[in-house]
C-alpha cells in the first residue's frame, strides 16, 4: 500500500508540470552538443541576416580572386609557349651532329674552337655545342666543312642561366678564364658552392635546363645581387670531340 | 730565272700563309701560360722595318684581316697593326737601321702589348672584360721579345736579301 502511495506522489501532476520544462531544456542542449551547435548557428546566420556586410567586400573577393585567376592563366600560357618554342627548337634543329675539334684557341682574348664539320654536315650558325659533361658554346660561324664555336669563357659570351631547381635566375658571363662568372638576378637567391647551373627556361637562344656546370665560389657581398664563380663540367681544352645541334 | 720581285712575291705569300697557319694553330710547347706568341707582330715588324711605312702599313691592313678573320668577333687588331707599321717603318732610312737582337725584342715586346691594350679596350668598349688581361698581355709580350731576335732578324735577312732596291 505504502509503494502505490509512493509512486502515485511521483507521477503527481504538478510535480510533472513543474519539471517538464527542464527537461526539455536538458533534451535540447543535447540536440545542439550532439549537432556541434549547428541549429544555433543556422539560427544566428538567419536572424543575423540584415545585418551582414554589404556586397562591397563581396565584390571585392571576386574581383580578387578573377585576377588571381588571369594570373594563373596568364603564367600558364607563358609557361606553355616557353615548352612549344622549345619544342620548336628541338624539331627545328634534328638530331645531334658529332663533329671534331680541329683546333682549339682558348687564351685570354678569346675562346673558340674550330670545328671539323660545317653546313655541309648541317650545322647552323646559333647551333648549341654540348661536350661530355654539358654546354661548351654556341656555333659563331660557318663555313661548308668547319664552324667556329663561341665557348661560354669567351669574354663577348652571355647566357641567361638558372639554378637546378629554379632556386635562382642570373646570366653567365664569359671573362676569358677558365671559370666564367654567374652574376643572379634577384639578392634573395639561396646559392651554395656546389649548386648546378643549368640553361634557363627563359632563354630564346638556348635549350632549357642543359648542364652548363657547378657554382665553385660565391661572392654575397657583391652588389646589387651575389655573383658565383662557375665550374663549367665540359672543359674545353680537354674535349676532342663535340655534339652540335 | 726570276728576279728578286719574284722571290719576294713568293716569299710574302709563303710567309702570310705560314703566318695565319701559326695562327690557327700554334704548337702547345710554343705557348706560355696558355698564351701564343703575337704572330702579327713578329711578321709586320720586320716587314715594315725594310719595307717603309706605305708598305709596311698596306701589309697591316692585310695581315689585320687574316687575323680579325680568325678571331675577330667585333674586335679589330687592324688600327693597332697600322700604327705600328708606320712607326716601324720610319726605321727604314734610319741613321742606324734597326736589326739588333735586343732592339728588335724590344720593339716586339711593345707592338704586342699595345696590340693586347687595344683589345683590352675594344672588349671594355663592347662591355665584356677579361679577368687576368694583365696577365695574358704580359705572357704574350715577354714570349713574343723571346722569339723575336730569332724569327725577326732571320726575316730582316731574308726580306733585305730579297728588296729590289738593295743600296737601301
Amino acid at each position: 500500500m505504502a509503494m502505490g502511495r509512493r509512486l502515485s506522489r511521483l507521477l503527481d501532476r504538478s510535480l510533472l508540470l513543474s519539471t517538464g520544462p527542464w527537461l526539455v531544456l536538458l533534451l535540447f542542449f543535447l540536440v545542439v552538443r550532439v549537432s556541434k551547435g549547428a541549429p544555433l548557428a543556422d539560427l544566428y546566420a538567419q536572424l543575423s541576416r540584415p545585418f551582414w556586410p554589404g556586397s562591397a567586400q563581396s565584390e571585392w573577393l571576386k574581383e580578387s580572386q578573377h585576377l588571381e585567376d588571369q594570373q594563373r592563366i596568364a603564367t600558364l600560357e607563358g609557361r606553355l609557349a616557353r615548352l612549344e618554342q622549345d619544342q620548336q627548337l628541338r624539331n627545328q634543329a634534328g638530331d645531334w651532329i658529332t663533329a671534331p675539334v680541329i683546333s682549339r684557341r682558348i687564351e685570354g682574348w678569346w675562346q673558340q674552337l674550330e670545328l671539323g664539320a660545317g653546313r655541309v654536315q648541317g650545322i647552323k650558325t646559333g647551333a648549341v655545342v654540348t661536350g661530355p659533361g654539358g654546354v661548351l658554346g654556341r656555333i659563331s660561324s660557318v663555313t661548308p666543312s668547319t664552324s667556329r664555336v663561341q665557348l661560354l669563357t669567351d669574354p663577348s659570351s652571355r647566357v641567361g642561366v638558372e639554378l637546378q631547381g629554379g632556386k635562382g635566375h642570373g646570366l653567365l658571363f664569359g671573362e676569358g678564364s677558365s671559370r666564367p662568372l654567374v652574376k643572379f638576378l634577384n639578392n634573395d637567391v639561396t646559392v651554395q658552392p656546389g649548386d648546378v647551373v643549368v640553361t634557363s627556361r627563359a632563354s630564346s637562344v638556348f635549350p632549357a635546363n642543359l648542364i652548363i656546370g657547378v657554382v665553385q665560389s660565391v661572392n654575397t657581398q657583391a652588389g646589387p645581387a651575389p655573383q658565383g664563380l662557375v665550374q663549367l663540367s665540359a672543359p674545353a681544352d680537354q674535349i676532342d670531340w663535340v655534339r652540335v645541334r | 730565272m726570276p728576279d728578286r720581285s719574284w722571290w719576294r712575291l713568293q716569299a710574302l705569300i709563303l710567309t702570310s700563309l705560314l703566318l695565319l697557319l701559326l695562327t690557327i694553330a700554334t704548337p702547345a710547347w710554343l705557348r706560355l701560360d696558355g698564351m701564343p706568341p703575337s704572330w702579327p707582330v713578329l711578321w709586320l715588324l720586320p716587314w715594315a722595318v725594310v719595307e717603309g711605312p706605305i708598305a709596311g702599313a698596306l701589309a697591316a691592313v692585310l695581315v689585320g684581316l687574316g687575323f680579325d678573320s680568325f678571331y675577330g668577333q667585333g674586335i679589330s687588331s687592324i688600327p693597332v697593326l697600322v700604327l705600328l707599321a708606320l712607326w716601324w717603318g720610319q726605321f727604314r732610312d734610319a741613321r742606324r737601321p734597326l736589326e739588333r737582337s735586343t732592339t728588335l725584342g724590344l720593339q716586339a715586346l711593345l707592338g704586342s702589348l699595345l696590340l693586347s691594350a687595344s683589345f683590352a679596350l675594344q672588349l671594355h668598349w663592347r662591355g665584356g672584360s677579361v679577368a687576368l688581361a694583365w696577365q695574358v698581355s704580359l705572357a704574350q709580350a715577354l714570349l713574343t721579345a723571346l722569339l723575336a731576335p730569332v724569327v725577326c732578324s732571320v726575316q730582316v735577312l731574308l726580306w733585305r736579301r730579297l728588296t729590289p732596291d738593295d743600296g737601301r
